[in-house]
C-alpha cells in the first residue's frame, strides 16, 4: 500500500475526526484500506475519486451508518472529538449530533413545518404548553432561516413539502439536519440533482454553515470541491491516496494519480 | 475521455500559436542586429511593422487560453500550464518591443561612422535569439532542465552589457561631443540587458508550470 500524503490539518490540537489505520471489509471484499486522516473542526472537508473508490463508505463510517449491513468488518481507530466511535457510544446520541444530507432530497410527505420538527418532536421536544410551541417554532425557523430557506417558505410553512422545487426541498432536508442542532453534517453528493442555481445556493450555504459546523461532503464534481472545500481528500481503490488543503489538491498534488484523476486522464 | 482529447487538441493549436510568436520575436531580434550591423534602415523599419504580427499573437493566444480555463476548467498541471502561457506571451511581447528598440537605433545610427561597440550589441542580440528560442522550446517539452541552462545564458548578456556600460561612460568622458552616441549605445545595451530578464521570467515560468514551485534563476 502507498503512504497518503497527509494534510497539515488547518485546526489546532486534535481533529473533529482523528482516523486511524481503517479497514472495512464488506465480506470479502476490503473497501477501505488503512485510511488514516484528521479532520478539522469547523471546516469542510472534500472526499473525491471515481466510482466504488470508498469515499461514501468511508462517509458512513463516521456516523457508524455501515452497522446494519450484513458481513461489515471494520478495524482501525476512529475517534470523535477524542471518544472512540466503535467504543461504548450510544449511536441515537452520536446520529443526532452527525446529521447527514443524501444525495437525493427527501422529504417527509408532511407539510414543512412538520418535516422540521419531525427531529425535535422525536427526540422529545413536545408542543404542549404555549412556551413550548413558541421553542418549537422557533426551533422551526431558525433552522429555515440557516438553511437558507426561510424567506422563501414562511408564508407556506404549513403547506406540503413534496410542492417545492428540487433545490428547496434539498435546503429543506438540511433544515430538517440543523433543528436537531448536530455538531457534524456529512453529505453524500448533496447537489448532484440539483441544477446550477440550487447548486449554488447549497455552496453558498456551505460556507455559512462551516462557521458552526464541520462538514464533509462526497462530491463527484470536482469544481465543487474546489470551490467549497478547505481540505480534499482523494480515494482510490480504497486507499486514501492523498489528503491535502483544496488549493494544494488542484493545484500542484503531489501523487500522479490525484493528478491523473483530477485532470479527467481516468475516472 | 472526449473532454479530455478536446482540451489536448485546443491546446496543441495555442502551444503552435506560441511557437509562431517565438519564432517571430526571434526573427525580429536577428533582422534587428542585422539592420543595426549593416546600417539597413529598410530592415529595421521591417522589424517595428513585423512587431504587429507579434503584439496580435499576444492578444490571440490569451484569448484562446482564456477560453479554455472557462470552458474546460483546467487544474493541476493543465492549469498551471494555462497560467504559464499568459507568463510567456507577456513576456515574448515585451521581447518583441525590445527588438523594436534595437531597430530604432539601427535607425538612429545609419550613415554614421560605425564604432565596435555595434559588434558586442549585435553578440548580446546573438545570445539572445538562442534563448528566445531555448525558452519556447522548454515550454513545449515541458523541459524545467533546459529552462534552466537558458536561464544561465543571461549572465553572458549581463557582461556584455556591463562592458557597454563601461566603454560608454569612458567615451563620454575622454569624447564629449560624443555623449549622444554613447548614451544611445548605453540605452539600447539596456533594452537588451532586459529583454534576456525577459527570458528568465519565461524560464522561470517553465520551472513553475513542470515542478509546481517559484523560483528565482539568476538572482
Amino acid at each position: 500500500m502507498t503512504e497518503t500524503i497527509k494534510a497539515e490539518s488547518p485546526a489546532a490540537g486534535n481533529g473533529k475526526f482523528d482516523v486511524d489505520g481503517l479497514d472495512l471489509w464488506y465480506g470479502p471484499a476490503q473497501a477501505l484500506k488503512g485510511v488514516t486522516m484528521r479532520i478539522a473542526g469547523n471546516s469542510i472537508t472534500a472526499l473525491i475519486g471515481p466510482s466504488g473508490c470508498g469515499k461514501s463508505t468511508f462517509l458512513r463510517v463516521l456516523d457508524r451508518m455501515n452497522d446494519l449491513i450484513d458481513g461489515i468488518r471494520i478495524e482501525g481507530k476512529v475517534l470523535y472529538d477524542g471518544v472512540d466511535l466503535f467504543g461504548q457510544v450510544d449511536v441515537i446520541e452520536l446520529r443526532k449530533k452527525i446529521g447527514m444530507v443524501f444525495q437525493k432530497p427527501n422529504p417527509f410527505p408532511m407539510s414543512i413545518y412538520d418535516n422540521v420538527a419531525y427531529g425535535p418532536r422525536v427526540h422529545g421536544l413536545r408542543a404542549r404548553t404555549p412556551a413550548e410551541r413558541r421553542r418549537l417554532d422557533e426551533l422551526v425557523e431558525k433552522s429555515l432561516a440557516n438553511a437558507a430557506l426561510l424567506d422563501e417558505v414562511k408564508d407556506r410553512l404549513h403547506k406540503s413539502a413534496l410542492g417545492l422545487s428540487g433545490g428547496q426541498q434539498q435546503r429543506l432536508c438540511i433544515a430538517r439536519v440543523l433543528a436537531v442542532e448536530p455538531d457534524v453534517l456529512l453529505m453524500d453528493e448533496p447537489t448532484s440533482a440539483l441544477d446550477p442555481i440550487s447548486t449554488s445556493k447549497i455552496e453558498g450555504l456551505l460556507d455559512e454553515l462551516k462557521k458552526s459546523y464541520t462538514i464533509v461532503i462526497v462530491t463527484h464534481n470536482m469544481q465543487q470541491a474546489g470551490r467549497v472545500s478547505d481540505s480534499t481528500g482523494f480515494f482510490l481503490h480504497g486507499e486514501l491516496v492523498e489528503y491535502a488543503p483544496t488549493k494544494e489538491i488542484f493545484f500542484n498534488p503531489r501523487d500522479e494519480r490525484t493528478e491523473n484523476y483530477i485532470s479527467g486522464r481516468f475516472g | 475521455m472526449q473532454t479530455r482529447i478536446h482540451f489536448l487538441e485546443e491546446l496543441s493549436r495555442l502551444n503552435h500559436d506560441i511557437l509562431a510568436m517565438g519564432t517571430k520575436v526571434e526573427e525580429n531580434l536577428r533582422k534587428a542586429a542585422e539592420a543595426l550591423k549593416s546600417q539597413n534602415v529598410e530592415l529595421a523599419r521591417e522589424v517595428k511593422a513585423s512587431d504587429e504580427v507579434v503584439n496580435a499573437l499576444q492578444l490571440k493566444i490569451e484569448d484562446q487560453a482564456a477560453v479554455l480555463i472557462a470552458t474546460q476548467q483546467p487544474v493541476a498541471r493543465d492549469l498551471r500550464e494555462l497560467v504559464t502561457v499568459f507568463k510567456i506571451t507577456d513576456n515574448l511581447e515585451r521581447a518583441g518591443d525590445h527588438a523594436v528598440h534595437l531597430a530604432k537605433a539601427a535607425i538612429k545610427l545609419a550613415g554614421e561612422p560605425p564604432f565596435h561597440q555595434i559588434d558586442r550589441l549585435c553578440r548580446m542580440a546573438d545570445i539572445e535569439c538562442a534563448m528566445v528560442r531555448g525558452a519556447v522550446d522548454a515550454y513545449l517539452n515541458q523541459d524545467a532542465d533546459a529552462a534552466r541552462k537558458v536561464a544561465a545564458e543571461d549572465d553572458r548578456v549581463d557582461a556584455e552589457h556591463k562592458q557597454i556600460f563601461r566603454e560608454a561612460i569612458e567615451i563620454m568622458r575622454e569624447q564629449p561631443d560624443q555623449i549622444e552616441r554613447a548614451s544611445r549605445l548605453l540605452t539600447t545595451s539596456g533594452f537588451l540587458e532586459r529583454l534576456g530578464d525577459h527570458m528568465t521570467n519565461i524560464c522561470e515560468a517553465v520551472v513553475f508550470m513542470v515542478e509546481g514551485s517559484h523560483v528565482e534563476l539568476n538572482d
